[in-house]
């Protein structure tokens, strides 16, 4: 505000030095642009072309080759809603979360206040095992949980086997399917959510809980009522990121499932790419689904800021 | 002056940025046209590009004069592509006016993708590896040339199944190139041991499931073992004389309609999903390796799988594999088994000259000499009929019997009927949306053995999906 009250004061005075002051501004506009001009060119190629273009896609029916048009407007907009594998993927894509977000960030926030707290003392060579998943990406979790999930070679069977348990067959039962590659994106997030998480819960002030323990307050009371409040804009933020990721979960599922069996791990990500690229692909339609999935993260998210966001307690 | 610097800093890092964007291809487009600053501080990204004019056209094209460079695009990984390298080198070896640039691109649905974008951007490759389902989708592209409007070409060389499976009314249009059948392997010590009888060439499901009966009670943990993918019931509907689509399995006009949810189909879905669900099978789902171990782990005494697998099947195993032909129904004659694999495409560039030498590429693969590499390199067929008398195959099928067993049931395939007519079931289906349609067949899989269907219930579903995708294709060409 005061800057541009001075500035017109020496408009009024030096017009020469006016100019020259607009073009000073103009210049560090063009700065700023030139700036941001490689990311930007970047996310016209890759995200705002596309955008457009994947808009224009789902309004048509292409032959697979791609030299065949025939417009349909929203038809494939309406034909989704009353296709049973596309309404069987949203199931999967709400199960899928609810079975993997609840559960990471559960096991997150116990890990990090054990970490912060009774194991404070822990080696960082133990630390690093529980942070290690963080770095390997999810083709690697998808083959390496294959082999443990394998029926006839596999370890969780055998291990189970040891204790007298005649395990399932993981990923070839509908019933298990979904859980298996659940609890395999759940091992691969917990590192990056511990870390969030370990670092919300360090930056609670140590004075709130020098003042509990004189009022003679026990670790569950510190956490229920110090720790757990505080850390609630972490959680917030942490339950956006994993819910979003869940929801874009491919790696695993395209390893460990192929989507199957019978549709069981078919997400709503899993279908656009599988109605996209594999087989005989239909374009349109897998553009369809991918519209119908960024608007329902938008909601998805304008919600929880609007409902979860006021009752985040920030410091 | 000091933000004169920065901008010019600035300038250098994007001119940077462009010519990392550029990429492989020849020189950056360089957008940024210099703008007021003086070539001063970066004479080296701007030189170029003052003078880039219509030299569009690759770096091959200079010499071209004597050289063409023809772009092959192929889906065989791991030892699969060292057999293709190895016969891609030897071509080129050979050849001094044309070379063969060979490039994996992944699998058969990774390398269609890349041709279908190639298309766009019109960087498309001269010649292209498909695979069998894909073949209606291929023609229907309008970008072949024609095996057939070569004049060496002579269809007569090659295996009647292999030729009638890629060709349209007027001949063969793509060129097999990796084929493949089911063959029915087994623990042949598992059966010595048990002094039960193998089963025959000629084996009716219920054959099958008195040697199952016997297995089991011998203690032999599963009959069989197989992955539930679409191909082993598409094979063994064939044998049985069993139609997937209607229109003479789409080969006299397009497949408007799934037909495998009638007759034989039932008869041989309800034998698949039964030997899974009656406990002679484990349930492994949707796979094609996991079969392997369990088979070779001794846990079960037969397994259906590729022919191209039986060089592996034999070495992964401490016991003799042996071979025989698949079942047919009970109620059908033994008709024989559909060539699958992949076949080569060759794609028009617009230039006479190219396609001529792209097509001297593929007819150089189909030579006896690379036909013998092929075969005992990988495991596919020889996809000639003069290969018999071959020596060198001779001393590979001594050694190697499993290999004679597939090319047997092949050979042995009926591909015309008493009338004379064509036998579309062993023709095989061809529609567009046949990869598509495959995996209902899956999905039936799961329908019968998780949800409870029946199988007549499972592929009435599958069909009802399958004609949905047929209308959807068919509508671009009405």
């Amino acid at each position: 505000m005061s800057q541009s009250i001075s500035t017109q004061e020496i408009s009024r005075t030096h017009p020469a030095k006016t100019y020259n002051k607009n073009w000073q501004k103009v210049k560090a506009a063009i700065e700023g642009y030139l700036y941001l001009l490689p990311s930007l060119i970047i996310l016209t190629i890759f995200v705002f072309i596309p955008i457009v273009t994947s808009f224009k896609l789902s309004l048509t029916r292409i032959a697979p080759f791609g030299n065949k048009t025939i417009d349909v407007g929203f038809g494939n907009y309406t034909r989704l809603f009353s296709d049973p594998d596309y309404l069987n993927s949203l199931k999967v894509s709400l199960l899928f979360t609810l079975s993997t977000v609840p559960t990471g960030l559960i096991l997150a926030v116990t890990l990090a206040i054990a970490l912060s707290y009774p194991l404070k003392r822990l080696s960082w060579f133990h630390r690093l095992l529980i942070f290690v998943p963080i770095v390997i990406s999810s083709a690697v979790t998808g083959v390496l949980f294959k082999w443990i999930y394998h029926p006839v070679v596999g370890y969780l069977n055998y291990l189970l086997s040891l204790i007298g348990i005649q395990g399932p067959n993981w990923l070839s039962s509908k019933d298990w399917a979904l859980i298996s590659v659940a609890m395999a994106v759940v091992w691969r997030q917990l590192g990056f959510n511990v870390i969030i998480a370990l670092a919300g819960i360090q930056n609670i002030d140590g004075t709130y809980y020098e003042a509990a323990k004189v009022d003679g307050a026990n670790l569950w009371h510190r956490v229920r009522h110090i720790t757990l409040p505080l850390l609630s804009p972490t959680l917030f933020f942490l339950f956006l990121i994993n819910v979003i990721n869940s929801l874009q979960t491919f790696g695993e599922i395209n390893i460990l499932t192929e989507g199957g069996p019978g549709g069981a791990t078919n997400t709503m990500l899993y279908s656009i790419y599988y109605d996209a690229f594999v087989g005989t692909p239909f374009r349109g339609y897998a553009s369809a689904q991918a519209y119908l999935l960024f608007i329902l993260i938008l909601i998805m998210s304008f919600l929880q800021f609007k409902g979860f966001g006021k009752k985040v307690h920030y410091q | 002056m000091k933000s004169a610097s920065k901008l010019l800093v600035l300038l250098l890092i994007i001119s940077m940025f462009l010519v990392a964007c550029g990429g492989g291809t020849e020189e950056p487009a360089a957008e940024e046209p210099a703008v007021e600053e003086p070539a001063a501080e970066e004479p080296a990204a701007e030189e170029p590009a003052a003078e880039e004019p219509a030299a569009e056209e690759p770096a091959a094209e200079e010499p071209a004069a004597e050289v063409i460079t023809i772009e092959f695009w192929h889906a065989m990984g791991g030892e699969l592509g060292d057999v293709v390298n190895e016969l891609v080198a030897r071509f080129n070896e050979s050849h001094d006016n044309i070379q063969v640039n060979a490039t994996y691109q992944g699998s058969y649905d990774d390398t269609y993708n890349a041709l279908l974008a190639s298309f766009d951007a019109g960087t498309e490759p001269n010649i292209t590896q498909n695979f069998d389902l894909a073949a209606q989708t291929m023609f229907d592209t309008g970008r072949l040339v024609p095996a057939y409007s070569f004049d060496d070409f002579d269809p007569n060389v090659f295996v009647p199944a292999v030729r009638d499976y890629y060709s349209d009314e007027n001949g063969m249009v793509g060129m097999a190139f990796n084929s493949s059948t089911p063959i029915l392997y087994y623990n042949a010590d598992m059966f010595a041991e048990l002094g039960i009888d193998p089963p025959g060439l000629d084996s009716t499901f219920s054959d099958i499931l008195a040697t199952c009966d016997e297995l089991q009670a011998g203690g032999v943990e599963y009959c069989i073992t197989f992955g539930q993918v679409g191909w082993y019931f598409e094979q063994i509907l064939a044998n049985s004389g069993g139609l997937y689509f209607n229109n003479n399995n789409g080969r006299t006009a397009r497949a408007t309609e799934a037909v495998f949810n009638q007759g034989q189909g039932v008869e041989v879905f309800t034998f698949l999903s039964g030997l899974i669900a009656d406990g002679y099978a484990p349930n492994l789902g949707k796979t094609w390796t996991d079969t392997d171990a369990a088979f070779q782990a001794g846990q079960a005494a037969m397994i259906f799988d590729s022919t191209s697998g039986a060089l592996g099947m034999q070495e992964g195993a401490d016991f003799e594999v042996k071979t025989t032909y698949i079942p047919h129904s009970d109620s059908s004659d033994r008709n024989g088994v559909i060539i699958g694999g992949a076949a080569l495409w060759l794609i028009d560039s617009g230039d006479d000259a190219v396609n001529q030498a792209a097509w001297e590429v593929m007819n150089f693969l189909a030579q006896p000499e690379q036909q013998v590499t092929w075969h005992t390199g990988t495991g596919y067929f020889p996809v000639r009929n003069d290969m018999d008398d071959n020596p060198d195959l001779q001393a590979f099928w001594a050694e190697n019997p499993n290999f004679r067993t597939a090319i047997d049931q092949l050979a042995s395939t009926n591909t015309t009927m008493a009338d004379g007519s064509p036998n579309y079931a062993v023709l095989g289906g061809k529609a567009g949306p046949f990869p598509a349609i495959r995996q209902f067949i899956v999905d039936a899989y799961s329908r019968v053995l998780d949800d409870g269907l029946s199988p007549q219930e499972a592929l009435d579903e599958a069909a009802e999906k399958a004609n949905q995708e047929l209308a959807d294709y068919n509508a671009f060409f009405e």
